[in-house]
């Protein structure tokens, strides 16, 4: 059993790391990958499944992440599904050395500090996750549904700019794919184009 | 460390000449923890604004070493630049040109399309023509992202202040040209190199070919889609001399994306060129009931029906109302008949409406397997054609007319055998391909939409479509006939049977004349002066028919009429349709006269396109009737050039006459069968076409202006 699921994993993994520059099509199964968050736990997708996940990718450098933390956008929506049982995890592929990188205390920190509301904060400083799932932007959102498929890949919303005074007026594609998809609806986007800055990954 | 000293040159000299040339604005920088990461500021090409001449302005953007700013499409990650002008009233600034960008990876497979070290984004602007100021201040907010291992946004507001003059020298030459050699040029004509778009599975596929694709240079292609449309790495999937065939992975499961904008580019660094290659296919219609074709049944069956519609309307057509008449008048004379000979008599007609639908259905289907470029009306763009539509139009108002009396042979009346006096079934048969043919320059506007979807379809849709247009124009004979007891709201024969018929021959005679100017737009006045002598000619050989080939002149002098008649219309179709035809030349630009339009070609749409300006295109024809009545009435109205003027609408004429092969093209991309078609760029290449209904009213088109005057006036 345990074998099974190992070799499941193995398969999946390679899979994905073949095909690590594009985002897994929506409606295929998420990668499952296994990263350690800023307190010291692993977490993989498969022990979620039964619950609904959000990815978020984070660099706490990228004007674009501060666009949404900064007003409190993301914390607001982190609150709101985490309550509704989804599992909340944000992810900091920024290689050592780059912008964004983030030691486990530093991340703890920027944590306390911005008064998130994310399930864990995972720092994939070797990109494994990251380039898993394609992820290009920070932030770059997928929502994965309890059967283990992505649900929506993309932007957080529909207005790609730094500025935070466009939110109120842009349509957040994270929170209708979960509403969506919670009333038993379909999706109705699906995917968009991702914007912000580019994940900082090593070489 | 080069360039900051000839920016400070530049400085110091702009401040000597205060006041005599153009005065930047202090410029704003962006700095980074006391570093200079970008310097913005606006520049001109011209020392002084000259009232209602455009001159170009450039955003330009000095970036620190190792940072970029984005292209209009950033590629994976980032933003692209913007500026929003604060112009006066009465001030209009164009589109934005961004010049060729770098494709820029980073590690995790990024690729980002941006600009190392300096940019200079251009702009057209066009002043009032009234100017009351000494001076103008032109003011913009530019905002943009910044990246190196780190992004940040910037922004600023700059401006330029400019005195006003009558005239002006140009200004800042080498920056302006150096942007300008790296601007991407407008696709080149077709004939020197093709681009086809495929859709294949989640990939669009795009096949290049020109002489300029030989297999050692680098190339690329650096894509624009539209926000709704996420695009991954295009890739060079083959290459071989001349040919390069790139993929394009979709992201998005957009099932409706066949194509996409993008930039073909050749070369690397500052050797790199970049051709616009725009998606094809891309058509809005904005009324006239269809839109992009759908081939769901709930499609198909609207364009049954409206070719059905469209085939009853036919028989209102100025082009086949003649005809009809005297279809009309064979029935009236039938009416005391039986109504068995009626019957036939309407099936005939009908058939004779089908055949040549389906036939022509059939040619249309072998010349679409040949690979010709196929379009409604396509035979009335051969002079020949035309040509041969005038004599047999011209034979029947004689017969009319009365100057003879068409009997069938007697050996072909005997071979229809068993029937005895059925000759009428092969005229009736005859008719209805004859009201047919004349009614297709008519036809087009109207079956426009119906038959743009057939042309995409399959050869048995094709056929179908055809047929329900046939059912259509022939419906009101089949009911006339299922039903004789409505012919006795027709009136009852009697003499004013052969005035009437007098009067129908006069109305083809003015049928003729529509033929006959046709011919002369498309070969000129030396082509009609020909056509009118073998008519001349083929005129008199009637006469001869009507009074010595008739059944009361005996067999000798039937003869001789017989033999006269043949070697008049054969001797005068050699003589004047030989040579002295062939050699006339289209002329029918400068018969049309062109005024205030411009000539359409590709390249010329595509220069005015690149300069930001909103363009009008008239599709259009000699023969074409709705055309001629759209531009009488509606296009060439005081209102309408007004409108035009005022929003620096650049008016394009795209003449069909002679089915230039450029606009057929043009029309299929906007799926459309023939002329008449009216479409509207407005400023900005990336708002989608406006196409106008076939029939036009000065409403229509002020509305429409007045919905784009937002983007063309001063922003």
């Amino acid at each position: 059993m345990k074998k099974a699921s190992l070799l499941a994993f193995l398969v999946t993994f390679s899979t994905a790391a073949l095909f690590a520059a594009d985002s897994p099509p929506v409606g295929s199964a998420a990668p499952d990958v296994s990263v350690t968050d800023s307190k010291g736990n692993a977490h993989s997708l498969s022990q979620y499944k039964g619950k609904y996940v959000v990815l978020e990718w984070f660099n706490p450098e990228c004007p674009f992440v501060k666009k949404h933390y900064g007003s409190g956008n993301m914390q607001k929506l982190q609150a709101e599904f985490t309550g509704k049982g989804v599992v909340w995890l944000t992810i900091d592929s920024s290689a050592p050395g780059t912008e964004g990188s983030l030691t486990p205390e530093q991340a703890n920190k920027t944590m306390a500090d911005w008064k998130t509301h994310s399930t864990a904060l995972l720092l994939d400083s070797d990109g494994k996750a990251g380039r898993a799932y394609g992820a290009k932007n920070t932030p770059h959102m997928f929502v994965v549904n309890p059967e283990g498929k992505v649900i929506y890949e993309g932007a957080i919303d529909s207005k790609a700019s730094p500025n935070p005074a466009d939110i109120p007026s842009s349509t957040n594609y994270v929170k209708a794919a979960l509403d969506e998809s919670m009333a038993g609806k379909s999706v109705s986007t699906p995917n968009s184009r991702p914007y912000g800055c580019s994940v900082k990954y090593g070489k | 460390m080069v360039g900051r000293i000839v920016n400070a040159i530049r400085a110091i000299t702009a401040l000597a000449l205060v006041g005599s040339i153009a005065l930047p604005h202090p410029s704003p920088a962006q700095t980074y923890r006391g570093r200079e990461l970008v310097h913005a500021e606006v520049v001109a090409n011209t020392t002084a604004v000259v009232p209602a001449r455009s001159f170009t302005v450039g955003l330009l953007l000095q970036m620190a070493p190792g940072w970029h700013t984005y292209w209009k499409f950033p590629g994976d990650a980032g933003i692209p630049t913007e500026i929003k002008w604060n112009l006066p009233a009465g001030w209009r600034v164009g589109e934005l040109r961004w010049p060729i960008p770098l494709k820029l990876k980073e590690p995790g497979d990024i690729e980002i399309y941006g600009y190392h070290d300096e940019v200079l984004l251009t702009q057209e602007i066009t002043p009032p023509a009234q100017l009351a100021e000494t001076s103008v201040k032109l003011a913009a907010e530019a905002s943009w992202l910044v990246c190196e291992k780190i992004c940040i946004p910037g922004s600023a507001s700059v401006q330029l202040e400019l005195p006003v003059g009558q005239t002006s020298t140009a200004a800042k030459s080498e920056l302006f040209g150096r942007f300008a050699r790296l601007s991407p040029q407008p696709w080149p004509g077709d004939n020197l190199s093709t681009a086809n778009w495929k859709r294949s599975g989640t990939n669009l596929e795009l096949a290049l070919t020109g002489p300029g694709f030989d297999s050692n240079s680098a190339a690329d292609f650096f894509p624009i889609p539209p926000p709704s449309i996420v695009v991954g790495h295009p890739v060079i999937a083959a290459r071989a001399p001349g040919r390069i065939d790139f993929r394009v992975p979709l992201e998005t499961s957009d099932a409706g994306a066949s194509s996409i904008d993008g930039l073909v580019v050749l070369g690397d660094k500052a050797n790199r060129r970049a051709w616009t290659l725009p998606a094809s296919h891309r058509v809005i219609i904005n009324s006239g009931g269809s839109t992009n074709p759908d081939s769901s049944s709930g499609g198909i069956l609207r364009f049954l029906v409206l070719g059905l519609l469209g085939g009853f309307i036919l028989n209102l057509m100025p082009c086949v109302l003649p005809v009809i008449s005297l279809k009309i008048f064979g029935f009236v004379q039938q009416a005391g008949q039986s109504r068995k000979r009626i019957l036939r008599s309407g099936l005939a007609f009908t058939a004779g409406i089908f055949a040549w639908f389906i036939g022509l259905a059939v040619v249309l289907i072998l010349l679409k397997a040949a690979g010709h470029q196929i379009t409604w009306a396509f035979q009335f763009t051969n002079p020949y054609f035309v040509l041969v539509m005038s004599a047999v139009v011209l034979v029947f108002a004689l017969n009319l007319l009365g100057v003879f009396e068409i009997a069938l042979p007697q050996s072909a009346s005997r071979a229809v055998s068993g029937w005895s006096d059925h000759g009428g079934e092969a005229g009736s048969f005859f008719q209805g391909m004859f009201a047919t043919i004349l009614a297709t320059p008519c036809t087009a506007p109207y079956l426009g939409a119906a038959l743009g979807f057939a042309f995409t379809q399959s050869s048995a849709l094709l056929l179908l479509m055809f047929a329900a247009i046939a059912t259509g124009m022939s419906a009101p004979y089949l009911i006339l006939c299922a039903e004789p007891r409505w012919l006795r709201f027709l009136p009852r024969p009697g003499p004013w049977m052969s005035h009437l018929k007098q009067l129908m021959g006069f109305l083809l005679l003015a049928t003729l004349i529509f033929l006959l100017s046709v011919i002369g737009a498309e070969r000129g006045l030396g082509a009609v002066i020909w056509t009118s002598c073998f008519l001349l000619t083929l005129s008199l050989a009637c006469w001869i028919k009507g009074i010595w080939l008739t059944p009361v002149n005996p067999a000798g002098t039937r003869f001789v009429a017989g033999l006269v008649m043949a070697l008049l219309v054969v001797t005068s179709a050699a003589y004047f349709l030989g040579a002295k035809f062939r050699a006339t030349n289209a002329t029918s630009a400068e018969l049309t006269g062109l005024g205030d339009w411009k000539a359409f070609t590709p390249a010329t749409l595509q220069a005015e396109l690149d300069q930001g300006r909103p363009v009008f295109i008239d599709f259009t024809a000699a023969w074409c009737i709705t055309c001629k009545f759209n531009e009488a009435t509606v296009l060439e109205s005081a209102a309408v050039r007004d409108a035009f003027r005022q929003r620096g609408i650049v008016k394009f004429r795209a003449d069909w006459t002679n089915a230039d092969p450029e606009i057929t093209k043009m029309l299929k991309q906007f799926g459309r069968p023939g002329v008449p078609l009216y479409v509207l760029y407005p400023a900005g290449r990336s708002s989608e076409p406006i196409v106008f209904p076939e029939l036009l009213t000065k409403r229509i088109v002020l509305d429409k202006l007045e919905t784009i005057g937002p983007n063309v006036a001063a922003q």
